[in-house]
This record gives C-alpha cells, sequence and structure tokens, in this order.
C-alpha cells in the first residue's frame, strides 16, 4: 500500500484513545500492517538527498553552526522553491498539502545531513499548530507566508521548567477586552526564536491555556540566544513584557490541538532521529572496515561486530516506529498519540545510544572537533529533550493506553 | 491463556515436551486422514479469506491448552491434525504437497488470524524448518513418503544438529557417516535434540568429507529413530522438564535414498527457510507477545502496581518492545508485497524477538515481588506460575538455534559487510 495523504486541516483523532486489550479493530486486521513506500516516495528522497549533499556538505554545517542565526537564507529559499517548507501546508493556502509520510521523508533526509535551518521549527512545530489549533482565519492569515519561506515561524511553549504540557504555561495572557491579549512572561528553548518573524505562543488565560501569534518586532518582545550544547539548531529566550499576541482558535480549542500538533511534530523528529542514526551506523561500519589494529581491521573484531549489529538492530526498529507514527497521522488513526509517544521515546534512546556508539567505535579520532561525529552525538542529546523526554513520552504512553 | 508456546523460538523450533508416547505413535493425533483435498484459498479476497478462518476457529478452536507436557503434546498434535484435514496447515507451501500456497499477503492474513484468535500454536518444527529443508531439497520421492505424515504430526522430526563440541561453531560437527553400498553408517553423539525422546524421525547433519572439510564436508540425511543403533537419553533443562536429548548414534544404517541433497552438499541444506514464511510468522507472534504484554499489565493491575511510575516505564518499554516487533515485520512484509527485497530490517527480527522475551519475563517476576521467588507449583501461583515458567524457559531464547552472539556476528558480516575473523561458516 502506498500512503495516504491528507490534504486540509482537522485533528489527527483522539489520542487518548488506547489500545485494546485483546482485539485490534477490526479495520486494522485488514493489510496496513504492511507499510512501504513507493516509487513518489523514493523519488522525494532522492531529491532531497541530492540537494542537501549539495547545499549542506559537511563543511556548511560547521560554517553555519557557528553564525548568530545558524542558517543561510538562500538556503531557506530553495527549500521553498522545492515546496519544502510548505509541505504540511494544505493546496488551499498555498502548500503542497502533503502528509506527514512525507514530511518524515524530508526530515530523516535532513537529520542525515545534519541541516542547520529552522525547519523543524517553521514547517513543522509552527505549521501544525496552525494547522491543528488554529482557527481557519488563523490558518488563512499565516500558512501561506509559512507555505513559500517568506515567513519564519516558531513556537513557544517551554518555559523554566522545560515542561511540553500546556497547561504548566506560566506565562499570562491577559484579555483586553478587545479580543486582543497581552503576554507577559519568559520562554526559554524557542527553536530558532531569535530569527523567527512569527512566534506562536503558549500562555495560560483564565479560561485555560491558548496560543497566541506574536510578532517579531511587537511591543515589548525581546529574545536572545541561548549557548546551546548542539549549535546546530538554535534555541532562544523569549521575554514578553505587555506584549500584544492574537489568539489562533478559541481558547477552549488551543489545548487539544496543541497536543495534536505535538504528536505531529513528534512523528517528524522521530524520523530525523531515524535518519541521524543510520547515519552515524554507516560511519561506524565504514570506518570499522578500514581502521586496523593489531594488525586487521577493528571490524573484524567481535566486540566492534556486536555494536554494531546493536545499532543496526535499533536503526530498523527506529525507523518502523517513526514510519509507523507518520503513517497513523496520514491515516487519521486513533492509535496517533500512541504511536508519537511511542516513537519519540524509542527514537530518541536509539538516536543517543548509536551517535554515543559511533565515537566510540572511532576512538580517540571520533573525540575531535574537527570528526563530525560529536556533531550528530550533540545533535541526539538535544533531540532527546526536544519535544519531551523519552521518559515522558513513555508516561505519556501508558496513560494513553490507559494504564 | 498459557504462554508457553510463545516463548519458543518463533523461527519455528518448537517448545514441546517429552511425553510417554512411543516413538512413531500416531495414534494420539487422531487416525483417518480427510478424504478429498483440502478446498483451494489461494485466490480468495481477504475479507473473504479471513471470513473463513475466523468461522473455522469459531467452530474448531479446541480450547486452552493443557498444562501437562503430555496431554499437551496430544492436544496439540491433534490440533495439527485437524488444520491439516481442512487446509488450514502450512500457509506458505505449495499446495501439491499440503500447503495452502497462499500469496505472502494472505499468509499475513493467516498468521494474524491465528494469533488473534488465540489458535494453539503448531506443534512441529515441520512447516518451519524440517518441511521447507524437504521441499527445495528433497525428491518427489522423498516428499511423498515423509511430507503428509509430517504436516499432520502424526510422524514427530527432531534435528541432529548441534553436537557436544560442537554447538555456535556447527560446522566443525563430528559425527560420520561413511557411505558403502547404498548404506551410510553413522556413529557420533548429538544434543540439545528437542523432541527427540518422541520422534518418529531425525534431520540430521554428519560429517562425509575429512575431519578438516567444516561446511564442506557434511551431508544431510533422514535416520529412523526407530532404527538399530539409535540411543535417546533424555535431558533435565534448566526448568525441570525433559524437552530435548542427547541421541547416540552408534553404527545406524540410512539408505542412500533417504539422503537430502547432494553427497557432501549438507550445509547448504540446513540452512534453508522459507524467507516469506519465516517473515509473516515473525509478525504473528509479534502479535501473540502483544497479547502478553497485554497480560502483564494486568498482573501489575492485579497486585496493585500501575501507579508506580518505575512499573509505568516499564510497562511502557514492553509495549514499545512488543509493537517494534509487529512495526518492524510490518516493513518487512510491506516491501515484499510491494516486490523489493525484505531488507536489513528482516536479519535483526529474531535477535530483537530472542531478547524482547527474556525482559518480558524479567518485568514480569520483578513485579512479582516476593512472589517471584517461588516456583510455579508453589499454590501461591496458580494464576502467575506462568510468568516464573517463562522466566526460566527464555534463558534458552538467546542460546538456541544460534547464540545471540552469533547472530550479532553474522549480521555484522552478511548484512553490514564487516570483515569475517574467522573461516567460512
Amino acid at each position: 500500500m502506498t500512503a495516504t495523504v491528507s490534504t486540509g486541516a482537522g485533528l489527527p483523532g483522539d489520542p487518548t484513545e488506547g489500545l485494546p486489550e485483546d482485539e485490534l479493530p477490526d479495520d486494522a486486521a485488514e493489510l496496513p500492517q504492511a507499510f512501504a513506500f513507493g516509487p513518489e516516495h523514493d523519488e522525494l528522497r532522492a531529491t532531497v538527498r541530492r540537494f542537501l549533499a549539495d547545499r549542506s556538505p559537511e563543511a556548511e554545517v560547521r560554517r553555519l553552526m557557528e553564525t548568530d542565526a545558524g542558517y543561510d537564507p538562500a538556503v531557506w529559499q530553495q527549500l521553498a522553491h522545492l515546496g519544502l517548507t510548505g509541505l504540511l501546508v494544505p493546496e488551499r493556502h498555498g502548500g503542497a498539502g502533503a502528509g506527514c509520510v512525507e514530511l518524515q521523508i524530508v526530515c530523516e533526509e535532513m537529520g542525515r545531513a545534519l541541516l542547520c535551518a529552522p525547519y523543524l521549527s517553521s514547517a513543522v512545530l509552527a505549521t501544525s499548530a496552525l494547522r491543528y489549533a488554529g482557527d481557519e482565519a488563523a490558518r488563512a492569515r499565516y500558512l501561506p507566508g509559512l507555505a513559500d519561506g517568506s515567513v519564519i515561524g516558531t513556537l513557544a511553549v517551554t518555559e523554566e521548567s522545560g515542561s511540553w504540557r500546556a497547561e504548566d504555561a506560566a506565562t499570562r495572557a491577559e484579555s483586553d477586552g478587545a479580543g486582543g491579549f497581552t503576554l507577559t512572561g519568559e520562554k526559554l528553548f524557542v527553536l530558532d526564536g531569535a530569527v523567527a518573524d512569527l512566534l506562536l505562543v503558549l500562555a495560560s488565560t483564565d479560561s485555560g491555556p491558548g496560543l497566541f501569534a506574536v510578532a517579531a518586532d511587537a511591543l515589548g518582545l525581546a529574545r536572545e540566544p541561548m549557548a546551546t550544547l548542539d549549535v546546530t539548531r538554535k534555541q532562544a529566550r523569549i521575554t514578553l513584557q505587555g506584549t500584544p499576541g492574537t489568539p489562533i482558535s478559541s481558547i477552549e480549542d488551543a489545548a487539544a490541538g496543541l497536543a495534536a500538533a505535538l504528536d505531529v511534530a513528534a512523528a517528524a523528529l522521530a524520523a530525523e532521529q531515524a535518519g541521524g542514526a543510520r547515519r552515524v551506523l554507516e560511519m561506524a561500519v565504514e570506518y570499522a572496515g578500514v581502521r586496523e589494529q593489531f594488525g586487521r581491521p577493528i571490524g573484524s573484531y567481535q566486540a566492534i561486530k556486536h555494536k554494531c549489529a546493536d545499532m543496526l538492530l535499533e536503526v530498523e526498529s527506529a525507523t518502523s516506529a517513526a514510519y509507523a507514527a507518520g503513517w497513523a497521522v496520514d491515516a487519521r488513526s486513533p492509535e496517533v498519540g500512541v504511536l508519537a509517544s511511542l516513537a519519540k521515546a524509542y527514537c530518541s534512546e536509539a538516536y543517543y545510544r548509536c551517535a554515543a556508539e559511533n565515537i566510540q567505535v572511532h576512538g580517540g579520532i571520533g573525540f575531535t572537533w574537527e570528526h563530525p561525529a560529536h556533531l550528530y552525538f550533540k545533535r541526539a542529546t538535544s533531540t532527546q529533550i526536544l519535544l519531551g523526554s523519552p521518559t515522558y513520552h513513555r508516561e505519556l504512553l501508558a496513560t494513553r493506553l490507559g494504564i | 491463556m498459557d504462554p508457553a508456546g510463545l516463548t519458543a523460538p518463533p523461527a519455528g523450533a518448537g517448545d514441546l515436551a517429552g511425553s510417554g508416547a512411543p516413538p512413531g505413535s500416531g495414534a494420539s493425533a487422531g487416525s483417518g486422514a480427510s478424504a478429498g483435498e483440502p478446498p483451494d484459498r489461494s485466490g480468495l479476497g481477504v475479507a473473504e479469506f479471513r471470513a473463513e478462518l475466523r468461522a473455522f476457529l469459531g467452530e474448531r478452536h479446541p480450547g486452552s491448552t493443557p498444562r501437562d507436557r503430555a496431554e499437551r503434546l496430544a492436544f496439540l498434535r491433534a490440533w495439527q491434525a485437524t488444520l491439516t484435514d481442512l487446509g488450514w496447515v502450512a500457509p506458505g507451501w505449495p499446495r501439491r504437497w499440503g500447503g495452502m500456497g497462499l500469496p505472502t499477503g494472505l499468509q499475513a492474513v493467516y498468521h494474524r488470524e491465528m494469533a488473534l484468535g488465540r489458535a494453539p500454536v503448531p506443534p512441529t518444527n515441520a512447516v518451519g524448518i524440517v518441511g521447507p529443508t524437504l521441499l527445495r531439497d528433497g525428491t518427489d520421492a522423498q516428499r511423498e513418503r515423509y511430507l503428509p505424515p509430517m504436516l499432520r504430526a502424526d510422524e514427530l522430526w527432531c534435528q541432529g544438529f548441534s553436537e557436544p563440541d560442537a554447538g555456535s561453531d556447527l560446522a566443525a560437527l563430528r559425527t560420520r557417516a561413511v557411505l558403502a553400498d547404498g548404506v551410510y553408517r553413522v556413529t557420533g553423539r548429538k544434543i540439545w535434540s528437542t523432541n527427540a525422546p518422541v520422534a518418529r524421525r531425525m534431520l540430521l547433519l554428519a560429517r562425509t568429507g575429512t575431519p578438516e572439510s567444516r561446511s564442506r564436508g557434511i551431508t544431510c540425511l533422514v535416520v529412523d529413530m526407530a532404527a538399530p543403533g539409535v540411543q535417546v537419553h533424555p535431558l533435565r533443562d534448566m526448568t525441570g522438564a525433559l524437552a530435548f536429548a542427547e541421541v547416540v548414534l552408534d553404527d545406524v544404517p540410512v539408505p542412500e535414498a533417504d539422503r537430502i541433497g547432494a553427497h557432501g552438499d549438507g550445509w547448504r541444506s540446513a540452512r534453508v527457510t522459507l524467507g516469506h514464511e519465516r517473515s509473516t510468522s515473525l509478525t504473528a507472534a509479534a502479535l501473540r507477545y502483544q497479547r502478553v504484554v497485554g497480560d502483564l499489565v494486568e498482573l501489575a493491575r492485579r497486585r496493585g502496581r500501575t501507579a508506580d511510575p518505575a512499573v509505568r516505564q516499564d510497562l511502557a518499554r514492553m509495549v514499545t518492545g512488543a509493537r517494534l516487533l509487529e512495526l518492524n515485520g510490518a516493513r518487512v512484509l510491506g516491501r515484499v508485497l510491494a516486490g523489493r527485497d525484505p531488507g536489513p530490517v528482516s536479519s535483526v527480527s529474531r535477535l530483537q524477538h530472542a531478547e524482547f522475551e527474556q525482559r518480558l519475563h524479567e518485568v514480569a517476576v520483578r513485579l512479582l515481588g516476593a512472589d517471584g521467588l517461588l516456583d510455579a507449583a508453589d499454590p501461591r501461583m496458580r494464576t502467575d506460575g506462568r510468568w516464573v515458567r517463562g522466566f526460566l524457559r527464555t534463558r534458552a531464547s538467546t542460546i538456541g538455534a544460534g547464540t545471540s552472539q552469533v547472530q550479532r556476528n553474522t549480521i555484522a558480516e552478511k548484512v553490514l559487510g564487516l570483515p569475517a575473523d574467522r573461516e567460512e561458516t
């Protein structure tokens, strides 16, 4: 079977619905247990891989990671021309109207190449937040700019606590009585927050958490880059002091919409992690085949072989987990929440372990600044925490299964 | 349900007990094969096929599997005979040899429905290991003679592969077979032979080349367990069961007609598995594990442990492990159905199954707390003894049919292309 491409908006199903214990749903018994990509997916992957090989080689990653902005605007425009920035945006709002499965292919390749660009923040997080938590007016207003790359968006959820739960937001939004709000508080770890034109900010109101669109030049908004371990993806501290913001939907709809958007983002990030993990496995295997010690390639020793075999097992499983979450999103399966949390928890740990083992297989050279192993290790570490740690997602998984 | 069948290595090396049934006794499986050919279901649509299979299970499901090993063997043999007589056995085998001849997609539906319907897991290694060997390398005469009673479990088979000094390094095996006047004379010792005490025949690997010939000098033979010179010594495993045995062969005659494949070509024959059969049946095992994980969650509930954050983490990890087995299987199946090669994911499945079922039972026994110290026979363990039994049994999961270490070597060399550090295997 091939991926179903979902267009238009709508929630991807109730993420709290659990797995039946004794029997899977009847329609699940058809044949969706088999999933594979079609030629159109192979073509998309090949296109993105070629593009990134050309425009995001290691030297470019190293150049951009040392800059404040952390991305190349020319490459960003080319991503837009390829239709990638608007992949998740419905056609009526100027996007490609593609599904999560296509998005995952792109994210997997970007994870392999360690692309430095605000893709996850703008094309995934901000776009999903608008698709799943925004009303039609907000979508019509903001999605076209995100789709054509002229606007870089991001989603500001986390604060001092690092929590990704809507109800944990301490930032306050006060109604001005005329449909507008003013926001006060501090947001931390905001992806590409220093370069974003549009910030979608989670803040609490008297009637619950809401999402508010805040312009980069809004009154009382200050932002500064945070000094991060992983410099291939920038994060910022955002302070809001009576900053005007526009709700992107009614407050009642925001929390559920945000949860759905975060599930889609988790599926995308899991694919990025699977892509990075596969790349470090390739690096480790290649090196183990040529590096000789005691007169033999180190890959002929079982200690190294077993590490590589375990990495393959984790890489393959991570890939399966990520795709399953993406397929569930596109099929609007009631299992989206379960599979998104499962994938985020598993892929995070798999990527981390593979990136760590890759350094070990490389030995001394793997510990040097000049070798790319540490770049992947740092990306693995940052993505582990991003959108919630593996422990958080396992707890969420248990809750979503009704345990 | 009894999880015993679930913790067996899924490749088909069955978890069968020794029993009192004499070798070659087909009586317990019921007599009288079906009249006429079972219907051909290979052309059915998915919905129709599934409906027929569900109807069959609705009518003929034999209930829960007995715990007593001898009763259980008889029960499972009877079930396999029913499956065979009504045409619900060996989904991937050609119809000419008693299988269902199903396309891959329907094979997946078959295994899925059998798992969801909690059908007992057929008792022999016939469908998965020995049968495929005969299907590929046997002569028509051998297939006609051996496959029908094998499929119906009228004749149980065991495997004579491992030896006391040839375990993971199977190519070092020393049991000799000398051919003279159309008869091989076989002398040696085989060990860890599951089902040997009840088996009618053995698929044997013996050395016919020089002692140094390794995998090039091995021949595959069918041994009649009632032949003169065959002695079976049951071995008690760490669970206390007499499930496998040492088999001593002393100048045992094997007619040349009972050689599978060419003289000296037995190594290749022994490595046969039906790739698709295996990928689809692993998917079925993954579905059964999901049910077992459901039972594990129930166990945690009954014992009031589900509020404990550490327990919740463990349960989430086990749910994840079981789903990953299924999802990896689904990816293999998807590739095969799309006409692609199964890909590297197919090669890690067995390793993953083995390690998962160990961890699963470790978590269960941790959940049991002090009760985990009790033998399954203690009255307190009437409900939860299965976990302790599985806990012990699954120590073999990472050993039997190739240790997890050997599997990692194989994955590293055959899939990842890392250099070998020893002679060919």
